[in-house]
This record gives structure tokens, sequence and C-alpha cells, in this order.
């Protein structure tokens, strides 16, 4: 086993790293002035709503649902990029992961914890929600829900700590302030091989245990609407669906934060273009994965032609919302198919470009899934409008605002680019795939 | 056994609207503005779904009102995260305001969309507001309520049939909408007992449930329209 | 700094933890409690419960598992 201690002694290469921990900006602090200050609007329209009851929104019957499910469902969706991401990256030994990982871990942790909350958002007795531990019932949707949400919320909380132990121990050692906090954290790591033996193993197991819980969550927040009756969500597809949606967005989340905090902070040494290349692929192969899905989700629809599932196609097809089902085609489909079949010149233009389409076209989804199915009611009623209120647009901003300021903050503490992960790829990375790939040589050519 | 359950005779209804009014008046239902209402924030437990018949020149208008169908397999009481809402012994889907959290999963879930939601505090217009029926219970801001069978009615009927240690009569408890119907069209009974009204008209080859095949099975029967002209 | 008191909040927020865990146990043995009462589905609860209440086991024995390890693992200086 190699000894792995140079963190402490030797040259320590990667000071870039720990620049906006150690070497704060006015910037930073302006930066998170102005977040604040738009999350306590946030937070101010909130008060309004609990005083006034939901009336101060745009929901109404049959709308029962408006933006804070369909954002409830998006956000969730982004937290896929983590955890899931990184594990699987992790599990298939993807070396180029290693920069990447902890900001992935981090949306994770911040995008779910703002997202399970839009559930309560929506909620019209908030002061009730209580009833759900002393009076649910594990019969309903909501209660998987909340039960795969708070073990994923968990895992990946766990998930994100336990690589970041050593880059804690590290700021400990450099003297980061607050000593007692990182010292706290740290839970006494020195970077013995015994406790990188531990630390392996934990995150082996951890990275293991996430992936089905991460896939579990998205395949049980579709069916809050698939177990029901209605058209238009009543399908069998759904889980795989907006399993797939979930990764699809959460990459392109991933992809927009890498891009900007890699400007933001210079990580151009440690995020380069092959990385963008790579992750383009994935999001290009989640692109035409997300068209499959969408495709044959409506053709079974159009082909059977019952008359409720009908109207609601045609609602989306040519009806009010075509608009937006064909700006999500574009963004989802169209955009980061061209753009990624062809990104050899111009790759983080173009990667940025429809990471923000895919953002943008997964949100509409959601919305053209939820909105149309309620606005169509079976019988013989007027279609239902929706015209979301300016409180819910300011709870939409809030969330996105408190996403950038937990991400902002968590910069500020911690590395956001894994320090130990990166020396262990240096130290160990090029002996170890060279040593793979002779195992996956034909056995002959090694005498030759 | 008892199974409560409605028959409405479309070919007596004339979409009059009186039952609209009883069962707001009945159930202290809250009055919204008219400003609200245009946006769909009416709340109101039993409304008449209006639909225009056939080709222009004939044309009709048809006339359906819709209350909760108290389903035997409702949709909405499986959804529920808190059981606020359930399928009584009797037959009733009932609501429990204290209990509910107001998330609406049960109005997305209703294939019907006869649940409404207390969007504000409720109010009344004045004078309105003293004279509320003391057996119903008033709802708060923030909870969902739909139709009850009129259940206080039930349960005071059924004090009275225990005190005199009999059995229902056919018509004992009925609910509001029913009494107050000018043509008689709402009838309301036990569709268990072979004798009474409902469960006559129920079997009748007229009868007809909506949605039928969603599977929902629910108590409210429609006789169709057509048998007076034929 | 003081290690006595650094290592005791240490073991404290495992024990929070353990505590969370615990909590989410009893919690959905409530549930399943409730679900029988109810004449629910009590089946289904129970599955969803069989799922759920090891995977927060195994967190927070992940967790003791590292902090443990770390403990253990250190240069006695």
């Amino acid at each position: 086993m190699l000894e792995r201690e140079s963190t402490a002694g030797g040259t320590f290469l990667d000071r870039a790293l720990l620049n906006p921990i150690e070497d704060t900006n006015r910037t930073f602090y302006y930066v998170v002035g102005a977040l604040l200050l738009l999350f306590l609007v946030a937070v101010g329209m909130y008060a309004h709503q609990i005083w006034f009851g939901l009336g101060v929104t745009g929901m109404n019957q049959p709308m029962t649902w408006g933006f804070y499910i369909v954002n409830f469902v998006f956000f969730i969706g982004i937290s896929h990029a983590g955890t899931l991401i990184s594990a699987i990256l992790r599990l298939s030994m993807a070396e180029w992961r290693r920069p990447i990982t902890r900001m992935a871990e981090v949306i994770t942790a911040i995008v779910l914890a703002i997202g399970g909350l839009h559930p309560i958002i929506d909620l019209g007795r908030p002061d009730r929600v209580m009833n759900v531990f002393t009076a649910g019932r594990l019969q309903s949707p909501l209660l998987w829900d909340v039960v795969s949400i708070s073990a994923y919320f968990t895992a990946s909380t766990v998930y994100l700590y336990i690589p970041l132990i050593p880059d804690i121990a590290l700021l400990r050692d450099r003297g980061a302030k607050p000593q007692w906090l990182y010292a706290f954290l740290a839970w006494g790591w020195q970077g013995t091989p015994h406790q990188h033996k531990v630390l392996d193993r934990a995150i082996n197991i951890l990275m293991v245990m996430v992936i089905p819980i991460a896939v579990s969550v998205h395949t049980v927040i579709s069916y809050i609407f698939s177990m029901t009756l209605q058209p238009g969500w009543h399908s069998t597809i759904f889980g795989p669906y907006f399993v797939v949606g979930a990764i699809f967005s959460g990459i392109g989340a991933l992809l927009v934060v890498m891009i900007v905090f890699r400007k933001v902070f210079h990580f151009e040494a440690y995020l380069k273009e092959i990385h963008f290349a790579y992750l383009g692929n994935l999001l290009l192969l989640m692109s035409l994965l997300w068209f499959y899905f969408t495709f044959s989700e409506y053709l079974t629809g159009f082909f059977g032609h019952e008359p409720f599932e009908m109207k609601v196609f045609w609602y989306k097809f040519v009806g009010p919302y075509a608009p937006y089902f064909w700006a999500m085609v574009a963004c989802n489909f169209f955009i980061p198919v061209v753009l990624l079949t062809f990104k050899k010149h111009h790759t983080i233009p173009k990667v940025l470009v429809s990471a923000i389409a895919v953002i943008i076209g997964m949100w509409l989804e959601r919305l053209i899934i939820i909105v149309p199915t309620l606005a169509n009611t079976h019988l013989a009623d007027p279609v239902g409008i929706y015209i979301p209120s300016l409180v819910e647009w300011g709870l939409f901003l809030g969330g996105i605002v408190a996403f950038v300021l937990g991400f902002v903050l968590f910069s500020k503490f911690f590395p956001l680019i894994s320090v130990w992960e990166i020396q262990e790829g240096r130290e160990r990375s090029v002996k170890d795939v060279t040593e793979r790939l002779q195992r996956y040589l034909p056995v002959h050519q090694q005498h030759a | 056994m008892t199974r409560w359950g409605m028959v409405i005779d479309l070919d007596k209804c004339t979409g009059c609207g009186a039952c609209i009014i009883a069962c707001k008046e009945e159930n202290n239902v809250p009055y919204v503005s008219a400003d609200e209402a245009g946006q769909g924030r009416a709340l109101s437990w039993m409304t008449i779904v209006s639909e225009v018949v056939g080709e222009y020149p004939n044309v009709r208008g048809k006339y359906v009102p819709r209350l909760c169908m108290h389903c035997d397999n409702p949709p909405c009481t499986k959804v529920c995260p808190v059981r606020a809402t359930y399928l009584s012994d009797e037959g009733i889907v009932a609501q429990i305001y204290p209990r509910c959290i107001g998330c609406r999963y049960c109005m997305a879930a209703c294939p019907y969309t006869v649940k409404v939601f207390n969007w504000y505090e409720p109010e009344w217009t004045e004078g309105m507001d003293r004279v509320h029926n003391p057996d119903v219970s008033l709802r708060t801001k923030g909870v969902v309520e739909k139709c009850t069978f009129c259940h206080h009615r039930l349960q005071k009927a059924r004090e009275k049939v225990r005190l005199e240690g009999r059995d229902f009569v056919d018509g004992e408890y009925t609910t509001a909408c029913a009494d107050v119907c000018p043509t008689k069209a709402i009838m309301f009974g036990n569709l268990e007992d072979p004798n009474s009204q409902v469960s006559h008209l129920a079997r009748s080859t007229r009868a007809f449930r909506l949605l039928e095949d969603l599977g929902t099975e629910p108590k409210v029967y429609y006789l169709a329209e057509g048998e007076k002209n034929a | 700094m003081n290690q006595k008191l650094i290592l005791a909040l240490q073991i404290a927020s495992l024990g929070a933890i353990w505590i969370l865990v615990t909590f989410v146990g009893i919690w959905i043995l409530n549930l399943l409690q409730l679900s029988n009462d109810l004449r629910d589905v009590p089946d289904a609860t129970l599955a969803i419960s069989i799922i759920a209440v090891p995977v927060f086991v195994t967190i927070a024995g992940v967790l003791t598992y590292v902090f443990v390890g770390l403990q253990k693992g250190k240069r006695s200086t």
C-alpha cells in the first residue's frame, strides 16, 4: 500500500483549489448579501401566502396543482445530477470523474433540501405537516415520497460528507478558521493507510447503495401522478421516464455549475475541455433516451385514441400548450443533439448552451405533464386555466436563489473540487490505469 | 346492510339550480366573490354540468347535476396521505377537516372533479354569517371539502331510529338537494334495501353512472334522458 | 483547542444520527400499526417498511464504521 501522506508535507500543488476559502475576496460578500436579500423577499412572499391562504397563487379548481409541484419535481430531478452521476462514475472507475464528483454531490444535497420543501410550500395547512408523521398512511404515494426523499437526503448528505473528510482535515491542518469547526468535522483524519482503507470501503458501500435510492426517488415521484386515473398521468412508463428525465436535467445543471465556477474560481487547470466533452456525450445520450421515452409515451396515447387521452394530447400538441410543448422538444432534443454531435470546436460554449436548453426544457416537461392533465377534466367542464401569480414566480426565484446561495456558501467553507482525490489521481492513477489496461489486453502481446 | 346512494332522473331535471343553493345553505359552504368565482375558485359541493348536445340547428341543452359520487372504489381516499378522507362503512366518502393538510392530492386524483378547496379564509355575506347550520362544522382556509351526502342528517336520523328501536324508513334520511328539488329529479336512499325507491330506479334500464369504465363504482346513478319522448 | 470537547461533540453528533434512525423506525412502526388499525393496506405498508428501515440503519452504520475506523487508524503519538 502506498503511503499517502503528502498532504501535510511536501510541495502543495493544489493551492488554487483552496483560494475561494483562504483568499475570499469582497465580491463574495456582495454576492452573498444580494442573494440573501432576494431570499428574504421570497420568504416574505411565503409569509404572505401563509397569512392569506393559497388564494394568492394562480391555482384553482380544477388546476389544483401548479408551480410548486412542477418545481418540486424539477428540483428533485436536478438532484439526480449529483449523487447518481458521481456514484456511476466512481463505480465505473472513470478516472476523469475526480474534479467533478464533489460539485455533483453538493448540487444533490442542496437541491434536494430545496425540492423537498416544495410540497410543504404547497400545503394549505403547513401547520399540520406533522400529521404525516403521526397519522400518515404509507399506502399514499405522497408518503412513499416522504420516505424515499428523506432516505435519499440522508444518504446523499453522508455521501457528500465522507469523501470530504480528508479535505476538511487538510483545511484544519492549514489553520482554516473557524478551527473548531474543521477539527470537529475532520473526525480525527490523519491520512494513515488504515484510515484510507476505512474511507475507501465506506465510499464503496455508499456509492452502491445510493444508486437504487436515487432511482427509487424519482420513480416514486412519478408514481404520484401515474397512480391516479387521470389521462396523461396514468401510464406505466412514468417511473423510468421520470428517472431518465431527472438524470438528464441533473447533468445539465451539473454542467452549468461546472462552467460557471470554473470561470469564477479559475479552475481551468482542473476542469478541462475533455471533462466537458465527456459529460457532453453523456448529455447527448440522455437526450436521445429522453426522446425515445417521450415518443413511446405519446405514440401509445395517440394510437389508442382514447377520447380523454386525446383531449390532453391535442391540448399539448396543437392547443394552448403547444408553444411550450414544441419549445420543450426543441430544448430537450433538437438543440442538444445538434450542438453535442458537432462539438469538436468551441466545446464549452456548445455544452453550456445545450445544458441551459436542457434545464429549461426539462422544467417545461414537468409543466407539460402536470398542467394539461388537470386542465382537461373527464366531464364536460370548461377547460381549466392556470396563470401563475407573482407569489409563485417569487418562490420559484427563491428556490433558485437558495440553490445558488447554498452553493456559494459551501464554496466558502469547503473545496469545490476534491483536493485529495486530485492528489490521489496524480500519485496513483497513471500506474493503476496502466496496470488495469494491461489486464484488458490479450496476454500474448505482453511477451511480444 | 346499508349503502347510501342517489338517483338523479335527467328527464326531470330542469337545470334550475335549486339543489346548488340548498346544498350551500345546508352545509355552510362559503361564498366567494364573482371575481374569484371567475378564476375557478367557486365553492360548490353540487354543480350542474351543462352541455350543448348536437349540431346546429338540432341542438339542445343537457344538464347533469354533479356531486361527489361516493364511489365504492374511491380514487381520492387511496391517495390521501393522512386519512383525512375515507370510505365509511355505509358507503359515504367522508372528509375530516381538522386532519386535512391541504395537499390537494385527492382533488387531483378525483376523475369527477367534485372536490373544492378553501383558497382563502371562508367568508359569507353580511347577515348570512349569522345563520349557519349548527349541525355542520365550519371549515378553515387551506382544507379540502366536498359533498358528504348531508352526513349530519344521517346522524340525526340514526339517533331517532335507534331510540325508537326500528329500521330506517325509506326517505327518512335524505339530502338537502333531494329535499328541495322542485321536480323530484333527485332521489336518495339505501341502495341495499330492495324495496327502496333508489334501488328500484338504480336497477332500471335507464340507469347509468358517470365514467363507469374507470371502475370507481359510483353510488350516484343517473336515469338517461329520452324516456318521456320515446 | 479542547480535544476532549471536540471528541465529545463528535460522539454526540454520531449519537444524533442514531436517534434520527430510531425516530424513523418508531415513525414507520407507528404507521404500520395505524394502517392495521384503520384496515388500510398493512401488507403494502409492511413491504415499504422492510425496505426503508434497513436503508437508514445502513447509512448510520456506515457513518459509525467510518468514525470508529478513523479513530482506530490514528497514529499513536
